[in-house]
């Protein structure tokens, strides 16, 4: 109910622009399309079609990235509130990650236009999509509570989780295609939670874009490790962060 | 749900045992000279932290108004924030019986960024209430407030007074049963300055606690029933806020604190 409140309150600031929850994605992958597709020629990067295959990454990604970023900010931003708050601390957490879910939500129907354009269905397979979802937002929740909780005790650490971000980007198959990556980095690839979370998501229109459980399983292990360790840690860091605010 | 854990059956209102908190010291404005840049640079950026509260016990009786005197702004802060459950002590424990109001600069919680309508709904859910008991609530706040013509307006350019008068309406409206208050125990213009007052004897009346804590105690003399002063990090009772003023004014005499005297 509480959460509910707080994410009315946010609803607030988002009706002026609804509208760039849309365009922002979509302008991306038609400039990313654009330049690897078009500028760079067919190299075999990715699958096609190459926009829709794009887009469908794209959206978690930035649903990933806004959300981690926002969370190394939260309790510099809301000191005041936090000094009289009789909510739990964790609920902080809580709201920038739901906040960047509903965007993500909100900005789906570029995935339907994406669709559209090119004319490409999914199997039966895109019902494991929500599944990606969840498992995703636990990931989040649980990393959200970890950089929350030490970016209050290392001050840099914002700096930090925006190098780390960007190297993700290129680390993660957003732009290709599990399949790019060299056999030798395979395994290691995948220990990355986000190369199962994102073959999820593409899965239903590409059958052969998860070709291992393996993938899947270390995302959920991940998830779920990282969830524990950041209840746990924000647990210890608690007393901390009362302190600072 | 809440922070605040509730030790139901307890005898007292509010108990502290033992407890002992450190704070991190403010940073000095001072250096920010070539010198002190370069000392930062070469990793001289420790952390300090000062203990403001050690062993305090003491326990405030359902019904009672208690004052909190000396040990400065920051020590006189944490306790109320302790009272209240939204800091947590390095030692010992708090334990209370029921909810305990977090006044402390309460106003500051208010977000420029919103509606006066939308604040409401924020600072009432911050103190614990639900949507609906806000909903409820709403226009008496407004109206108590001063606000009600200005319900959609954006908090940002409402001067400060407006701000404290409904913070402190807000918090009224959350009918707890205890309340941790700082300066801003009755709040703006002399006309809505009465009205507190009226409005919290009557809530004394019917047995509600406070723990106030100021540095102007002379208001407080009726309200009050006794007072605890914070000498040197350590608490000590005194019977009335008279003795209380009396005992801060023996320890700076002895020179034990260096605080400016009382109004």
């Amino acid at each position: 109910m509480l959460v509910q409140r707080d994410l009315q309150r946010r609803y607030s600031k988002f009706r002026l622009g609804y509208l760039w929850t849309l365009l922002e994605p979509l302008g991306m992958s038609v400039v990313l399309w654009f330049v690897f597709s078009i500028l760079l020629g067919p190299r075999g990067l990715g699958l096609q079609p190459y926009l829709l295959f794009l887009s469908l990454a794209i959206l978690p990604w930035w649903w990933f990235s806004k959300g981690i970023n926002a969370s190394t900010k939260v309790f510099a931003k809301n000191g005041g509130q936090l000094r009289v708050s009789l909510l739990p601390t964790q609920l902080w957490v809580l709201r920038v990650v739901l906040v960047s879910t509903v965007e993500f939500i909100f900005s789906l129907p570029v995935i339907l236009i994406a669709i559209a354009v090119t004319g490409f269905w999914p199997g039966p397979l895109i019902v494991l999509f929500p599944v990606a979802i969840i498992v995703q937002f636990f990931l989040m929740y649980g990393l959200a509570l970890l950089i929350a909780a030490s970016a209050v005790v290392i001050p840099d650490l914002a700096r930090i989780v925006k190098i780390v971000l960007r190297a993700m980007f290129y680390l993660s198959p957003v732009l290709y295609s599990v399949s790019n990556i060299p056999a030798e980095f395979r395994t290691l690839a995948e220990l990355n939670p986000l190369v199962g979370i994102f073959g999820l998501y593409r899965v239903g229109f590409w059958p052969e874009e998860v070709n291992s459980v393996l993938a899947f399983g270390i995302s959920i292990t991940v998830a779920v490790v990282l969830f524990i360790a950041g209840v746990v840690v924000f647990r210890r860091i608690e007393p901390r962060i009362l302190k600072e605010a | 749900m809440a922070r605040q854990s509730l030790t139901r059956g307890l005898d007292a209102a509010i108990e502290f045992s033992g407890v002992g908190i450190s704070l991190p010291k403010r940073r000095r404005r001072k250096g920010v000279g070539k010198r002190q840049r370069l000392r930062r640079l070469a990793g001289d950026s420790r952390r300090e932290e000062v203990w403001v509260l050690r062993s305090a016990s003491f326990s405030v009786l359902p019904g009672e108004s208690v004052a909190v005197l000396g040990g400065g702004l920051p020590a006189r802060q944490a306790l109320l924030r302790l009272a209240a459950g939204t800091l947590m002590p390095d030692e010992g424990h708090v334990r209370r019986s029921d909810t305990v109001i977090p006044m402390v600069e309460l106003a500051r919680a208010l977000d420029r960024r919103f509606t006066i309508r939308q604040n409401i709904y924020l600072l009432g859910g911050l103190l614990g209430m639900t949507p609906d008991q806000i909903g409820a609530q709403v226009a008496s706040i407004a109206e108590q407030a001063g606000v009600d013509s200005l319900m959609d307006r954006y908090l940002g350019a409402a001067p400060a007074v407006t701000r404290q008068r409904m913070a402190w309406t807000i918090a009224m409206a959350t009918h707890a049963r205890a309340y941790a208050v700082d300066r801003a125990l009755v709040v703006g213009e002399r006309e809505f300055k009465e009205q507190c007052w009226v409005q919290l004897y009557e809530l004394k009346q019917r047995g509600t606690t406070f723990l106030v804590a100021t540095d102007a105690p002379r208001p407080l003399r009726e309200f009050c029933d006794r007072a605890l002063v914070i000498i040197d990090g350590s608490i000590q009772a005194a019977g009335s806020v008279d003795e209380g003023i009396e005992l801060l004014r023996e320890a700076r005499a002895q020179g034990k604190i260096d605080e400016p005297p009382l109004g």
